[in-house]
């Protein structure tokens, strides 16, 4: 008994050290990147660095802003993972629905053909979508950033997996009752799905909000950049503005760590949601 | 424009992004019959191309043929000082000429990223764009670039140019790109250091020469910084001095020949002379080195200065300049790293290309333009006709009174040419492996080379010269 309490206590020392160590390890980066946004630049490439914040936080972003309007790449980031991602959850949860509740022709090979598209890498679907959004005149657009990507195949597998937990019975009686197939989606099953749409939510903003390559491309004037776009555009050649670049980084993460506050509890619920079925 | 050292280039991930590349270069020969002609105003709304303006006063831009219609629009990529460089000529051009020649500026990787898929996929790439030297023939090898040798023969510029430019954008007998800046060698060095243990940079003919001047500083002090990530760097400059080709002109790989193997040799001789230091470049380690003195001297090029003034400003005064060692004495002594042009994409309408060309030879062939942009930005002419410029030996405060511009402009000169291709980074890659092994002692310079040449031979499919 007592060996076995010794050896609990044991235990949890160790997964306490090794959590300790890995936040940590996680954490520095991010500090330094937060001291680094208030250091001028020579301070920056001081060796040993320094781990203390400075004062030049504004004079940075002052900088920044006159070199590219970074304010307003947030602004534009943040507007396309908004729309995108309630526009996506829309799609992906009605796809998602279909494939967990109705019968119907080529249902099982549609649905392999939606999850194979997982496998292209965004590199290789770049130049067709800039050939197919030059000749739609799209090109500079923020839709032309949102609209190709609207069909997530992970949010519609999600969906899918979390949807085929309602019980068929619920549905039955909402139809015996009158309800549309409209009202049985949006009244009976969205209701439910709570949790694995604010994960689902998370997923989108993060991969548009990373999105590079091709907003690189569609994007043409500094205006319409994106925060992934906008940063890449701060790396010259001989001076590499990292007192500005630090800011920049700084700002951008502020939206992600909101929308992961606010949605935190569901996310995690929603992710081991998925996992227990089937 | 300038170039970093080649470990910043031919990093794991910019390989990988290679690789995405040449896939989407496939996929770009399936697709690709999408009309350029709707593509090429697609992007911007310039929808300026036709030209009709372009010759509304007759005499203006004497151009050899009048009835040459320009459009009257054009934009023009780059990154950094050099995009900045360019609104400079932009700005004079405009007032000499009705066009517009609208500057863009990008970062360096997200513009060639850019610039690649806009010109696979034959739309949206603008008139007029940067092209650096190493970048050359992997770019032309798509076909997207437009051949400027009829203008550059018309126009009786191609002798006044540093002849060690041509060789990166000639393929097959066309030249695609008018030569911008280039990138002389020399050793960098800290005055205050060689005074105090009377190193004498004068005394320093050849590498033998540099490693026993290197003995007299103390143990905590370096004579010059050698990383492990870049040897494929020095190797290249100092391969380029011995006149180096990497492949021959039929294909087959080179870098096993007797000038590689001496340049393998002397890495090693350097290394195991215990006088360098291996500090990852452009750290911020890297830059403090520099700036307390810990290594008193830094074999770079032209282009080192303008990085040195902006972030060592404490420094400005105490450098000097001395040429790259020779290899055995008597040997050159100068070679070439980094170097931009301008280039026209093919995709874009007639109208646009003569205009792209006149503000290109208004820009680059001029000597006061040269001159304007290396004055304001550092960028070292390509244009040698501007070398007979007193500025060129002006003594320099930075220098501590050298005039180092007219040693650049003789180094420049006498740099050879360099056969870069496509798979140029393989070679990097390759170099640097194998020269990694050799200073860690488990292979000879020989053998060093020779395995890098059957490396680099079975990944591009050549054969051994």
């Amino acid at each position: 008994m007592r060996e076995q309490r010794r050896k609990d206590a044991v235990w949890r020392f160790l997964t306490y050290a090794f959590v300790i160590t890995m936040v940590v390890v996680m954490m520095v980066p991010l500090y330094w990147m937060l001291v680094a946004a208030t250091l001028p630049q020579e301070q920056f490439l001081q060796f040993p660095p320094r781990l203390l914040p400075g004062t030049a936080f504004l004079d940075n972003f002052a900088a920044l802003q006159e070199r590219l309007d970074f304010v307003r790449t947030i602004r534009n980031s943040v507007l396309i993972a908004v729309v995108y991602t309630l526009l996506s959850l829309v799609l992906c949860s009605m796809a998602g629905f279909a494939f967990a509740k109705y019968e119907f022709k080529f249902k099982e090979p549609i649905f392999y053909a939606i999850l194979a598209t997982l496998v292209l890498p965004i590199q290789l679907l770049v130049i067709p979508l800039f050939l197919l959004m030059a000749q739609l005149d799209w090109t500079n657009t923020f839709r032309a950033i949102i609209l190709p990507w609207a069909a997530n195949p992970i949010g519609i597998f999600l969906m899918r997996q979390n949807m085929k937990s309602i019980p068929d019975a619920l549905l039955e009686s909402a139809r015996m009752d009158g309800a549309t197939e409209f009202q049985i989606f949006y009244r009976i099953a969205l209701p439910t799905m709570r949790s694995s749409l604010a994960a689902l939510a998370i997923i989108l903003f993060l991969f548009q909000w990373d999105l590079f390559l091709y907003p690189l491309v569609i994007l043409e004037t500094a205006d319409m950049y994106t925060i992934p776009v906008g940063l890449a555009q701060l790396t010259g050649f001989q001076r590499i503005y990292y007192d500005q670049i630090m800011v920049a980084a700084t700002l951008a993460i502020v939206p992600m760590v909101v929308l992961f506050l606010v949605l935190q509890k569901q996310f995690v619920s929603g992710i081991l949601a998925g996992s227990l079925k089937e | 424009m300038t170039n970093k050292p080649d470990y910043a280039r031919y990093g794991r991930r910019r390989l990988m992004k290679g690789a995405g590349l040449a896939g989407l270069a496939g996929l770009a020969g399936c697709i690709g019959t999408g009309d350029p002609e709707g593509g090429s105003n697609g992007g911007d709304g310039s929808e300026g191309s036709d030209g009709s303006n372009g010759s509304s006063s007759s005499d203006e831009d004497s151009n050899s043929d009048g009835g040459d219609n320009m459009a009257s629009e054009i934009d023009v990529w780059g990154w950094d000082v050099a995009a900045r460089a360019l609104t400079i000529t932009a700005e004079e051009y405009e007032s000499e000429n009705d066009a517009t020649v609208s500057v863009e500026e990008f970062g360096r990787s997200a513009m060639k990223d850019r610039l690649q898929t806009n010109l696979l996929s034959g739309s949206g790439a603008p008139a007029v764009s940067m092209l650096e030297s190493v970048d050359g023939p992997s770019l032309i090898d798509t076909g997207s670039v437009a051949s400027l040798t009829d203008e550059i023969e018309e126009a009786g510029i191609r002798e006044d140019f540093v002849s060690g430019k041509w060789e990166a954008l000639t393929v097959d007998g066309d030249i695609y790109a008018l030569p911008w800046d280039t990138g002389p060698t020399a050793v960098y060095y800290r005055r205050s250091v060689y005074d105090e243990h009377d190193i004498d940079p004068d005394s320093i003919e050849t590498w033998a020469d540099f490693i026993e001047e290197g003995q007299k500083l103390p143990d905590d002090q370096y004579m010059l910084n050698l990383p492990e990530g870049d040897l494929s760097g020095v190797w290249r400059y100092q391969f380029r001095q011995l006149s180096g080709e990497p492949f021959l002109e039929s294909g087959e790989v080179n870098i096993h020949n007797e000038k590689s193997l001496r340049v393998a040799r002397n890495i090693k001789e350097v290394y195991d002379a215990d006088i360098a230091a291996n500090i990852e470049g452009w750290t911020s380690a890297w830059f403090s080195a520099y700036g307390d003195a810990t290594i008193a001297s830094l074999p770079s090029a032209a282009w080192m200065e303008g990085t040195l003034r902006a972030e060592l400003p404490d420094t400005a005064g105490d450098w000097g300049v001395f040429k790259i060692p020779a290899l055995e004495s008597g040997g050159p002594r100068a070679s070439n790293w980094g170097g931009s042009n301008l280039m026209i994409a093919d995709q874009v309408s007639d109208e646009k290309k003569t205009r792209g060309w006149d503000y290109m030879e208004y820009s680059l062939a001029a000597e006061e333009m040269q001159l304007a942009m290396y004055d304001e930005y550092g960028l070292f002419p390509a244009l040698e006709t501007t070398y007979e410029d007193p500025v060129f030996d002006e003594e320099l405060d930075f220098y501590d009174g050298q005039p180092a511009r007219a040693l650049f402009a003789e180094v420049a000169r006498e740099a050879p040419g360099y056969r870069f291709t496509a798979d140029t980074p393989e070679v990097s890659q390759a170099i640097e492996t194998e020269l990694q092994r050799m200073i860690n002692g488990e292979q000879s310079p020989e053998e060093a080379v020779q395995a890098a040449a059957e490396t680099v031979a079975e990944n591009t499919d050549r054969d051994l010269a």
